[in-house]
């Protein structure tokens, strides 16, 4: 479904992304984790269009996207949860919602809409609230009605449990399972391993913009460089 | 002072106030969508005087459609200006000051070419609206009232289209995180280049209401542009309301002490009271209400 490339990423100068391949197939968990600054947020960022890979291919469904422009995604059925939610914080929370069916048609919005309102009726209450006075939980369930309003195929999420508490890091993970069992394929990063691959159905290390293991969720979680370095378990002298 | 002198002065001042909330509304719009301090507004407006002449006077066109025209003319010409100078600056990484450079020489650009194109003399357009309204004891050219009521008409029409609109929707999602809007699929240069051009537009609008009162010459905008300037900033940078409201405040502050001290103080007032706002404000009086 979602290809990336061997795709390379340069902030001026400075090279973030080294030959990055990464893969999401139709209705899979994908998680890419990662220590702060190892580029995980860049890779999603790249798969978006939000930055533009200096080379590589970005592609969907065999449609080659590196070079179009980042509007071109929801159209194509991708849309993203951006890091630290992203709200347009001067808008009421339905209009934030309802921002998210940009590009379609009022009919069909109106009918995702009503999904997305029984899949997340915690923010029901506050439809007309303005949506930067909305704690960070709430706001995480905003800007996911957003991503889900394009009637995505794939959701990438970037850093969805940043700065919630544990509780609302359990709500998220239901909400990101039931979005999944729907049929929407996730690609999300994350920097707990445990939470990255305990949900995912496959996942990415990355390490100063490369990628230096992959594999299914469960054999991340059992791997020993994972399991040492990023799970803190040291392996019993033999 | 007297009722009637009072009267007169806070309709002085609300008239003042409309053309610099005209101006600086323009440049908050501009400023809270796409973070550009366009030094080259003021020579928009300048443009917007020399349409007007040329049309209404020159040519002879009756005025509505003299000023259609100028309108429109100026919008492209804003729109134009967004597209060929700034945002191909603004796909750099460190656009910020290679923008205001750009602004500031196009400003220069456009001053000098309507010096040659014009020449240096000030020109008078006549009066629109002839006659002089009576309220209470105070007698006022129509011409200065169709200023305040004109003005107003314009700013409601941009106010409403922001805030009630889809276009407006998409205005303002982009002023509130561009990165955001363009990952919901809103194309965000091409929002910025409908701001340029409806800023162009509120610019211009004053230009028609001004050019009968003052003459229209190449260095027409700069004053004005500095007025705008301190609108955005007591407004509180990027609001639209709020540089409409600080645009009436700073004319009637103006006209007001023009009241009590000499006329050539009105400036110094004026930008004392801007910097003891930001001393005490450094966000401005209506930080918060942005686009």
């Amino acid at each position: 479904m979602l290809q990336l490339d061997r795709v390379n990423v340069h902030y001026g100068a400075t090279r973030v992304l080294w030959d990055v391949s990464i893969s999401v197939g139709s209705g899979e968990m994908v998680a890419v984790m990662g220590p702060n600054g190892s580029g995980k947020s860049t890779v999603l960022k790249a798969a978006m269009g939000l930055k533009k890979p200096s080379s590589g291919v970005v592609s969907l469904n065999g449609e080659e996207l590196q070079t179009k422009p980042a509007t071109v995604r929801p159209q194509r059925g991708m849309s993203i949860v951006l890091e630290r939610r992203r709200l347009f914080p001067r808008m009421s929370v339905e209009e934030n919602v309802m921002l998210g069916a940009y590009v379609r048609k009022a009919s069909e919005a109106r009918e995702t809409y009503e999904w997305v309102l029984e899949i997340l009726p915690e923010i029901k209450p506050h439809l007309q609230a303005t949506a930067g006075r909305l704690s960070g939980g709430q706001q995480q369930m905003v800007a996911i009605a957003r991503g889900l309003m394009a009637d995505p195929k794939i959701l990438l999420m970037d850093e969805p449990f940043l700065g919630l508490s544990p509780a609302m890091v359990k709500n998220v993970l239901a909400i990101m399972k039931t979005i999944n069992e729907r049929g929407v394929a996730i690609l999300f990063n994350e920097q707990n391993a445990k939470l990255s691959f305990a949900v995912s159905h496959r996942g990415y290390l990355l390490e100063s913009g490369r990628v230096v293991l992959s594999g299914s969720g469960e054999e991340m979680l059992e791997h020993p460089e994972v399991k040492r370095v990023y799970l803190g378990v040291r392996e019993a002298a033999a | 002072m007297s009722g009637t002198h009072l009267l007169e002065t806070l309709i002085n001042g609300l008239i003042s106030g409309s053309i610099y909330a005209l101006i600086g509304s323009g440049l908050a719009l501009i400023y809270g969508t796409t973070r550009v301090l366009n030094f080259a507004h003021g020579e928009l407006l300048m443009l917007a005087g020399y349409f007007i002449l040329m049309f209404a006077v020159t040519l002879g066109w009756p005025v509505i459609l003299a000023a259609i025209a100028t309108i429109v003319l100026v919008m492209v010409l804003g729109a134009l200006l967004q597209r060929v100078t700034i945002a191909p600056l603004m796909k750099r990484e460190d656009w910020a000051f290679s923008v205001i450079a750009a602004t500031i020489g196009l400003s220069i650009f456009l001053q000098s070419g309507a010096q040659l194109v014009w020449g240096e003399q000030y020109q008078g357009v006549p009066y629109f609206f002839h006659g002089v309204a009576v309220i209470g004891e105070v007698r006022m050219p129509w011409q200065r009232i169709a200023i305040l009521v004109v003005a107003l008409l314009v700013m409601g029409i941009c106010g409403l289209i922001l805030y009630r609109t889809k276009l407006g929707r998409i205005v303002r999602a982009t002023a509130q995180d561009s990165e955001a809007a363009l990952a919901v699929g809103i194309p965000a240069g091409l929002v910025h280049t409908t701001v340029f051009a409806i800023s162009a537009a509120l610019a211009g609008t004053g230009a028609i209401l001004l050019s009968p009162l003052i003459t229209v010459n190449p260095w027409m905008g700069t004053a004005y542009l500095l007025k705008g300037f301190a609108v955005v900033i007591l407004g509180g940078l990027g609001s639209f309301g709020g540089a409409v409201a600080a645009g009436f405040l700073l004319g009637l502050i103006e006209t007001i002490s023009v009241a009590f001290v000499p006329s050539e103080w009105s400036n110094v007032i004026a930008f004392a009271f801007l910097i003891a706002v930001i001393t005490a404000r450094p966000e401005g009086l209506f930080a918060g209400r942005g686009a």
